[in-house]
């Protein structure tokens, strides 16, 4: 810092313009820092998302040799009336709600316990989370292996010794019976392991942003803790678990990696979650290209409208 | 329990505590607590011990039914991951049955007599496991320094229409990778972006670019300006302030944000699945494959999983009092 | 109402004494300040009779009740927080009707208590409004009437006024006082602000470094401090304080050539306490100066600030090198110029003369009559 000023001092009028014509103004360094990130974001997501549009509206296929057909809404009338595509819907919806309500219960539950401090908190809490650090597609190969019905552990532990007695809770079979859904469940229960952590962390963070005050004046005001519970603590961390909520419940739509290293979808379609058919056809034998996109954009649309309610909420908790 | 209203706890208190939690109920629930945490989290983990005893089972200790828990460990999963093997033919065995009589048979050849096949060389796992330090180490750099700079204009500069450009990089994250992959399909196959690394480089990139912004200017934001502006007054040069006094301050969030922007990239599976087919396939895509290949080889598969998740387990535990900022998109400070 | 009696309160955080084994009877009824610097274990000590921090030591009781280890709702007090500590999710009717609603108490009685409190405090228009939206002022506002709507037997204040702006913080001590006048319920209240604790108390706790330095009224603290903190802890600018040698009923200034008779109330005293030759150390607060240009005590003017009312001068006894500042109070159109030389004389009843050793005052005779004559200063 010295030598600069020192340098400045000692040169005179001589050396400042050119210093200043070398010097990018701010005006040139904003333009320098933004753009190449701007640029980027817009090829690589606002670019594709419009030619996905307009694909959605034609029956394109990646490996026909064929230029793209504009069709209307010929893709989206399709979709919506296969009631196959209704099945995969419900699928997800069911999926969603039995993941992000566990994973609301459960990640709240672990976070009011981990809340307080003790000797080794902080390694516990962090041991806590290493599930959802995870490849997801890795937890799924070694759950499969938990899941495996005769050399898997899940089985064991739960007490099932003789395999042909157990569940199969892949093949979504008990005791050589097919049960419907078996199998969406297992997949749900690695779902509910893996992020539940994140849950807690989001809850865990609203927790410790309550400031301390609240809840001694609730103290001198003599509430109960259920009551502190109740009128304080639920309140405050609310914005943030709804956060959450939101967070899990796009995923959910979004949830690929793991039924693809648990079932890749099966068995049958019992696992077939949205987006592994939105994989299925655009990718795997099919390319139906133009179709696929439709369907991406309607999951956008679902996602959208999951995130506006939400957004909604907020606001109003912010109007209040 | 009259008693402690009469004469206090046992031990003189030196702590700032409320008088109700050093009641002896409060500190009884307290030590339950903590036990039924620390329960919890064994519990949690039970998967992943069971996949690192796996990786270090024979291929007959892990089919056994019910499973073993008690076993000899190898490094047979390990050996078999790392490579490629065939059967080896009768001849050799017998030379090899003939070095262990001698006593001078290397751990590779001992495998390889025990299980009856022979190394043929390195297996795809290792190109793969390459290919995944290349991609995720190059885009992370990438997403930091272009972040930093973009942070940087964002946090300290009047940029027109900042919320709504923070927002729209913000969305960008959200949007589904499904919904992108189809048009970037198409769009890496005309730019023959396909299956390269400048490609998966390039996306992870912007993947991981909206959650540096907004982390980095998080951590930017902090950093007063007031030692910018007097090192501006001192005749520095913006480019200079920046390196001299806001980078090393900013030092801290920007390994946090490094550690995200890795743990993305090297988890990620979805697009390298459909944009990669063999020159820069990663590691998650051929883990998940590796099961449609011959026998499978759980060992392998266990080891696999292991060697892959065991640095992000590292890093996480070295930074967990970054984590929170990172997965709430810095919306949450402490 | 109640009593609050502290005995041989004391509390250690690890290895910091934060108060030290403490004794204090509140009446009553009384309204006491715990004043004292930032640190000095005021808002501790405030936070042990809430029962918010556990004692290390030491027995508190209130009406006569031990209550040291009884939780803070059982301690029928009443607790108003610096930072006003509202609910910033409920609305300032919930607010007030939180203390109520958690014992349970039914909706009708409910808003017959707050319309008496919401009276009292002229804070209607509020109501249904959340904390957020309201000035520092209508919050504490809120947060007393959430403090008063409980009746409690006692009110404990932490800097209540601390977050405020200075011409609010008047009108709000005002409305405490005024409150504390219709109420009459005990009140400890913390400040570091000693303006606040004249202004408000019946009696003032002065503390320090963990320790109590003096308990008195605001008139006793202000003129008869018990020990050279107080004396210049109190008073702003504080007393001034000159080191002396006594000298059998002179006492000497070296350096300067000056002397001062002792006044005739603290002969006795100052003999038995101190030898001929020990240092003394001389206090009298700017106020008790008069200028005049036949009194005997010499000194340079160094700087003149003008209050208003009054002008604060600012004199050297000393020398240019080794400077012995004090603060006198001169008449508003007088003129001092910085560097001019004037005389002043300092009024005998307000003398008070302190131990340098131990700090402590040394209390005049009580049977030899105040000397009100000015002190012969001889030069």
């Amino acid at each position: 810092m010295t030598a600069i000023s020192q340098a400045q001092k000692e040169s005179t009028g001589q050396v400042q313009p050119r210093r200043q014509r070398r010097e990018l103004s701010d005006r040139a360094i904003l333009n320098l820092f933004i753009w190449p990130t701007l640029i980027l974001l817009i090829a690589w997501n606002l670019f594709p998302l419009i030619y996905s549009l307009f694909l959605s509206f034609t029956d394109y296929s990646a490996i026909a040799n064929k230029a793209p057909t504009w069709v209307g809404f010929q893709n989206y009338a399709d979709i919506l009336s296969d009631p196959q595509m209704w099945k995969y819907f419900a699928t997800t919806g069911r999926y969603a709600l039995v993941t992000v309500g566990m994973q609301t219960i459960l990640g709240f539950s672990l976070a009011v316990l981990v809340q307080e401090k003790f000797k080794g908190s902080g390694l516990v809490t962090t041991l806590i989370l290493v599930p959802m650090m995870l490849s997801p597609v890795v937890v799924g190969m070694f759950w499969k292996l938990m899941y495996n019905p005769s050399f898997g552990y899940f089985n064991f532990l739960l007490g099932f010794r003789n395999p042909s007695t157990a569940p199969e809770m892949l093949a979504g079979r008990f005791a050589g019976q097919p049960v419907p859904n078996l199998a969406l469940w297992a997949v749900a229960l690695v779902d509910i392991w893996m992020w539940t952590p994140f849950v807690m962390l989001l809850v865990l963070s609203g927790l410790k942003a309550i400031p301390d005050y609240l809840y001694e004046a609730a103290v001198i005001d003599r509430a109960s803790s259920w009551f502190q519970f109740w009128r304080i603590t639920v309140p405050q961390v609310m914005p943030l678990l709804m956060i959450a909520i939101l967070f899990r419940t796009i995923e959910a739509f979004k949830s690929f990696d793991l039924v693809m290293g648990l079932t890749g979808g099966g068995p049958g379609d019992q696992t077939e979650l949205i987006a592994v058919n939105l994989y299925r056809q655009a990718f795997l034998g099919q390319w139906r290209t133009g179709r696929a996109s439709a369907l991406a954009y309607i999951i956008l649309i679902v996602i959208i409208a999951i995130s506006n309610l939400y957004i909604r909420y907020l606001n109003q908790a912010k109007e209040d | 329990m009259s008693d402690f209203y009469e004469t206090g706890p046992s031990k003189p208190v030196t702590e700032s505590i409320r008088v109700d939690k050093v009641s002896p109920r409060s500190r009884r629930i307290h030590s339950l607590r903590a036990i039924v945490v620390i329960a919890l989290a064994i519990f949690l983990l039970i998967p992943i011990f069971i996949m690192a005893m796996t990786a270090f089972k024979t291929r007959s200790d892990v089919v056994s039914s019910p499973p073993k828990t008690v076993f000899e460990p190898t490094l047979e999963g390990f050996v078999f991951l790392f490579t490629e093997r065939a059967i080896i033919t009768p001849g050799r065995i017998t030379k090899l049955q003939e070095a262990a009589e001698s006593g001078d048979l290397g751990l590779f050849d001992r495998i390889a007599l025990k299980s009856g096949q022979e190394i043929t060389g390195p297996s795809d796992y290792v190109t793969r496991l390459k290919n995944s330090l290349i991609i995720a180490g190059v885009s992370t750099l990438l997403s930091v320094i272009l972040g930093f700079f973009a942070a940087y204009a964002f946090s300290r500069f009047n940029v027109p229409g900042k919320d709504d450009l923070m927002f729209f990089i913000l969305s960008t994250r959200m949007l589904p990778a499904v919904v992108v992959t189809i048009p970037l399909f198409l769009m890496y196959r005309q730019l023959g972006l396909h299956d390269t690394h400048i490609g998966m480089i390039l996306l992870y990139t912007v993947f991981n670019l909206s959650l540096a912004v907004w982390l980095l200017k998080g951590f930017i934001d902090e950093i007063p300006t007031e030692y910018e502006e007097a090192a501006l007054v001192d005749g520095y040069t913006r480019m200079q302030a920046i390196r001299k006094i806001v980078l090393p301050q900013a030092m801290t969030g920007i390994a946090a944000t490094a550690v995200f922007c890795l743990i993305f990239a090297w988890n990620e599976y979805a697009f390298a699945l459909m944009l990669t087919s063999n020159t820069a396939r990663t590691a998650p895509p051929s883990i998940a494959t590796m099961l449609g290949r011959g026998g499978i080889e759980w060992s392998a598969i266990a080891a696999g999983s292991l060697g892959f998740l065991i640095p992000v387990v590292i890093v996480v535990f070295l930074l967990r009092d970054y984590l929170l900022r990172g997965v709430t998109f810095g919306a949450v400070r402490k | 109402m109640a009593t609050i009696e502290l005995r041989d309160v004391e509390k250690i955080f690890g290895d910091n004494h934060a108060v030290k084994p403490m004794n204090l009877t509140i009446k009553d009824g009384e309204f006491i300040c715990l004043l004292g610097p930032s640190g000095c274990g005021k808002t501790t000590t405030l936070r042990m009779i809430s029962g918010l921090e556990a004692v290390t030591s030491g027995t508190i009781l209130l009406d006569g009740r031990n209550v040291t280890w009884r939780h803070p709702s059982d301690r029928d007090i009443a607790f108003v927080f610096q930072l006003y500590a509202l609910y910033p999710h409920m609305t300032v009717r919930d607010n007030i009707s939180f203390p109520l609603r958690a014992e349970g108490m039914k909706r009708e009685e409910i808003d017959i208590r707050i319309g008496e409190v919401v009276d009292i405090l002229r804070i209607h228009h509020l109501l249904k409004y959340k904390p957020g939206k309201l000035s520092g002022g209508d919050q504490q506002r809120v947060a007393l009437a959430r403090a008063l709507v409980r009746r409690p037997s006692a009110f404990l204040m932490d800097e209540p006024l601390g977050a405020l702006d200075a011409e609010l913080r008047e009108t709000m001590r005002a409305e405490i006082k005024a409150l504390h006048h219709a109420q009459n319920a005990t009140t400890v209240y913390v400040t570091h602000d000693q303006i606040e604790a004249m202004a408000l108390s019946d009696r003032i706790v002065v503390m320090s470094a963990a320790e109590v330095q003096q308990v008195g009224t605001p008139a006793e603290v202000y003129y008869e401090p018990a020990n050279l903190f107080v004396a210049r802890f109190i008073g702003s600018p504080g007393m001034n304080l000159i080191d002396g040698q006594l000298d059998g009923d002179l006492i000497r200034f070296p350096g300067n050539d000056s002397t001062m008779a002792v006044p005739a109330h603290f002969r006795v005293p100052l003999l038995a306490a101190l030898d001929k030759g020990d240092d003394v150390v001389v206090g009298f607060r700017p106020e008790a100066a008069a200028i005049s240009d036949d009194s005997t005590m010499a000194g340079e003017v160094y700087a003149v600030d003008m209050h208003g009312g009054y002008k604060l001068l600012h004199v050297n006894l000393g020398t240019a090198t080794d400077p012995v500042i004090v603060h006198l109070r001169a008449d508003r159109l007088a003129s001092h110029p910085m560097g001019s030389s004037l005389r002043f004389t300092a009024d005998p009843a307000m003398l008070r003369f302190f131990d340098p050793k131990t700090g402590r005052a040394i209390s005049p005779s009580e049977t030899a009559p105040v000397q009100t004559q000015p002190v012969e200063v001889t030069a």
